[in-house]
C-alpha cells in the first residue's frame, strides 16, 4: 500500500494527539501565511492602489509625496499644458487638495475637496449619477461618507464655503452646486467626507493664493517601459517639483514601513520554527512508541529506505493538512486583522495589509512543505537506525 | 553439491550489559537441512532467541559464521543483508509483530511490496496463503480485529510471502492458549509436510517434541 495512506493511518492511531498537533500546525501556519501576506501584501497593495486608473507619475512640490503637506505648485495650468504636448504622456491632469466648509442647516461640516480635471483624473470611480464634464463649474462630485454627511444624492444642491477668514471668523467665499454623481475617492480614509469639483472652483474656494495652483498632477505614460526615462527627462524638465514614479512612492512607503516588514519576517519564521518543533515532536513520539514495530519491518526485509519514506510520509500528511487548515484560518485572521490595521488615520480606506494572491499562497504552502519534510528527517533517521535484535529483544521482555 | 540452507560454524555471541559482559552464546555450530523441522528448546536465557537472529541475520555474530544456501552473512552489506531477510528467511515473532493500522491481507501484502511483487499478483498470493492459514475469511480486517492465533497465523501467512527457503520462529505458541497453540502447531506440521525448512525456538515441550530434531540449549551451548 502508498506510504501515503500508511502514514494517514498510522496517525490515525493517536487520533486526540493527532488533531492537538494538527490544530497547533494550523496556528503556526496561519501565522507564517498572514506574515507573508503582511511582508509583501503592504506594497502590493499600495502599488495596484497608485495604478488603479494608470497614472504612473506623480508631480507634487518639492520635497512631499501627494497631500503629504498643504503646499501646492504654482503654474499648474502650464505644466499641464507642456505634458500634455509630450509625446510620451497620454493623459496629464492637475489636483487641488483643500479643507473646505459645506453649510448643513445652520452649521458648517468640515469636507476635504479634490479640485480635479475630469478629461484625466486619477482618483476616483463613479458608483452613481454621472461624472463631471470639463468646465462644468456649477457640479460636484460627492464621496458617499460625504452624501451621507449632507443628506444629498446625485440632482440635489449643497452649498460649500471656502476658508474661513481668521479676522472675521466668516467664509471668505461660497458655491451652491448641483450634485452630478457619487463616487468612490481611491485614497481616502475610511469614512473621510470628500468632495470633487473641476479645478478653477475649487481653486477659487481655497483662497486668493491658490490660483493656478495645484497639490498633484497626474501623469499616465503611454507605455509602462517608458516611466523611468519619462520621469528623468520631467525632472530635468520641472526642477522645482518633485516626480516620483509608483514604483518609486512604493519604496518610499516601504521605507516608512520597514517595522512591518522586520515584524512578519520575526514571526514569520518563529512561526516556522514552532511548525518544525510540533511535528518532529509528534514524529519521534510516535517512532520512540513504535520502535518494535519498525525493528519487526526491518527484520522481515523491509529496507531502510521504506522506514525512512513512511516517517517522512507522516511528516508529510501532517503538514499537508496542517496547512490546509492553517491557509483557511490565515484568510480568516487576514480579514479580520486588516480590518483593524485599515483603521489607523490616514490610510486610504481601499489600502490592503494583507493581500492574499496566488504566489503568496504558494510559497507559503512550499516553506511550509518543506520544513515539514525538514522536520521528519530527524524522526526518520531515528527509525531508520533503529537496532533491530537489540529492540526486538527489549520488546520480548 | 548444493550447500545446506543454514550452516552455523562456532558462534559466540558477547553483550554489554549494565557494565558487563554477557556471553550469551559459546561456540555453537549447527547444519540445517533442506526439509529439517528443528526445534531448538532451552530455559530462559540459554540463548536460543540470540541463536536464531544471528541465523536470521538481524543480528551479528561476536565471532563465527553463518552461512545461507552457501552465502557468508558477514560478507554481506546492511543492504544485501535486508535483502536476504526479505527474500530467503521468513520471521514468525512470540507476539505476532503485524501492523495493527494495516489489514490481515495487507500485513500478507508488505514483504511482497517491499520484494517488488506486481499489485495483482500479491494479492492473489496473499489471498492463496490467508487460505492456507484458515483465514481467507478475515483477509480484510484489521490485526487489532483478530484474534491472538488469528494473528500468528497472519504472520506465518506473511512469513510465506516470499517463499523462503527457511522459516524462523520465535517461541510461535508462547502468547497463546493451549488450545490454539495446538493449530499452531498443526499448522507448522502441515508446512513442513509441504517442504518448508522449519527452525523453532520454544520453550514449549509438545512443539519440540512435534519438530523432527530437537537441540537443547543451556548456558549458550548446544548440549544435545
Amino acid at each position: 500500500m502508498r506510504v501515503v495512506a500508511w502514514g494517514l493511518r498510522s496517525l490515525g492511531r493517536q487520533p486526540l494527539r493527532t488533531a492537538l498537533s494538527l490544530a497547533g500546525i494550523a496556528v503556526a501556519a496561519a501565522m507564517l501565511l498572514d506574515m507573508v501576506m503582511l511582508s509583501g501584501g503592504i506594497d502590493r497593495s499600495f502599488s495596484d492602489l497608485l495604478l488603479v486608473r494608470g497614472y504612473q507619475l506623480r508631480l507634487t512640490p518639492k520635497g512631499t509625496l501627494p497631500f503629504d503637506t498643504e503646499a501646492a505648485m504654482a503654474g499648474a495650468s502650464g505644466i499641464v499644458a507642456a505634458l500634455r504636448r509630450d509625446r510620451d504622456v497620454e493623459a496629464a491632469g492637475a489636483v487641488l487638495g483643500t479643507s473646505l466648509y459645506a453649510r448643513d442647516a445652520d452649521s458648517l461640516v468640515t469636507l476635504f475637496g479634490y479640485g480635479i480635471e475630469p478629461e484625466a483624473q486619477g482618483l476616483y470611480q463613479v458608483t452613481s449619477g454621472r461624472d463631471l464634464s470639463p468646465g462644468d463649474t456649477a457640479g460636484i462630485l460627492l464621496g458617499e461618507p460625504a452624501a451621507r454627511l449632507l443628506q444629498a444624492g446625485a440632482g440635489d444642491t449643497v452649498t460649500l464655503v471656502g476658508r474661513l477668514d481668521p479676522q472675521v471668523a466668516g467664509a471668505a467665499l461660497g458655491s451652491r452646486l448641483v450634485v452630478r454623481g457619487i463616487v468612490r475617492w481611491l485614497y481616502d480614509a475610511r469614512d473621510q467626507p470628500s468632495v470633487g469639483t473641476v479645478l478653477p472652483v475649487m481653486q477659487r474656494l481655497s483662497g486668493p493664493t491658490a490660483g493656478d495652483r495645484a497639490s498633484l498632477i497626474l501623469v499616465k505614460a503611454r507605455a509602462d517601459d517608458q516611466v523611468p526615462a519619462l520621469a528623468e527627462r520631467l525632472r530635468a524638465r520641472f526642477p522645482a517639483v518633485e516626480v516620483n514614479s509608483a514604483a518609486e512612492l512604493v519604496v518610499h512607503f516601504r521605507q516608512r514601513l520597514v517595522y512591518f516588514r522586520q515584524l512578519s519576517y520575526i514571526l514569520g519564521s518563529m512561526s516556522l520554527i514552532v511548525t518544525v518543533l510540533l511535528i518532529a515532536t509528534l514524529l519521534t513520539i510516535g517512532v520512540n512508541e513504535r520502535l518494535g514495530e519498525i525493528a519487526t519491518l526491518r527484520a522481515i526485509g523491509v529496507s531502510r529506505g521504506t522506514v525512512v519514506r513512511q516517517v517522512l510520509a507522516e511528516g508529510g500528511v501532517l503538514t499537508v493538512l496542517g496547512a490546509a487548515l492553517g491557509i483557511l484560518l490565515g484568510l480568516l485572521t487576514a480579514r479580520y486583522l486588516d480590518a483593524i490595521l485599515t483603521r489607523f488615520p490616514g490610510l486610504p480606506a481601499a489600502f490592503s495589509f494583507f493581500v492574499p494572491r496566488a504566489d503568496t499562497l504558494g510559497f507559503a504552502a512550499i516553506v511550509l512543505l518543506v520544513t515539514g519534510f525538514r522536520a521528519g528527517l530527524y524522526p526518520a533517521w531515528l527509525a531508520a537506525r533503529a537496532p533491530i535484535a537489540a529492540t526486538l529483544r527489549a520488546e520480548a521482555t | 553439491m548444493i550447500p545446506p540452507p543454514l550452516l552455523a560454524r562456532d558462534l559466540r555471541k558477547d553483550y554489554r550489559m549494565n557494565g558487563e559482559t554477557v556471553h550469551a552464546l559459546r561456540g555453537v555450530s549447527l547444519r540445517v537441512d533442506a526439509g529439517d523441522y528443528v526445534a531448538i528448546a532451552g530455559p530462559s536465557g540459554s540463548g536460543k532467541s540470540t541463536l536464531l537472529q544471528l541465523l536470521g541475520g538481524i543480528d551479528t555474530p561476536t565471532a563465527g559464521v553463518v552461512e545461507l544456501l552457501g552465502t557468508r552473512l558477514d560478507a554481506l552489506s546492511d543492504r544485501e543483508l535486508t535483502h536476504l531477510r526479505l527474500t530467503r528467511v521468513g520471521f514468525i515473532f512470540q507476539r505476532f509483530h503485524l501492523l495493527p493500522v494495516l489489514t490481515a491481507r495487507e500485513n500478507v501484502e508488505l514483504p511482497m511490496a517491499e520484494a517488488g511483487v506486481a499489485r495483482g499478483e500479491r494479492r492473489e498470493r496473499a489471498e492463496q496463503l490467508l487460505a492456507y492459514v484458515g483465514l481467507a475469511h478475515r483477509g480484510a480486517h484489521r490485526a487489532t480485529q483478530l484474534s491472538g492465533g488469528e494473528m500468528q497465523r497472519v504472520a506465518i501467512a506473511r512469513a510465506l510471502a516470499n517463499r523462503p527457503t527457511v522459516l524462523l520462529a520465535d517461541e510461535p505458541t508462547g502468547e497463546l492458549d493451549a488450545a490454539t497453540g495446538r493449530e499452531i502447531l498443526e499448522l507448522f506440521r502441515r508446512l513442513n509436510d509441504d517442504g518448508t525448512t522449519l527452525i523453532v525456538v520454544t520453550h514449549d515441550d509438545r512443539l519440540a517434541a512435534e519438530a523432527g530434531r530437537a537441540i537443547h540449549m543451556l548456558d549458550g551451548t548446544i548440549r544435545d
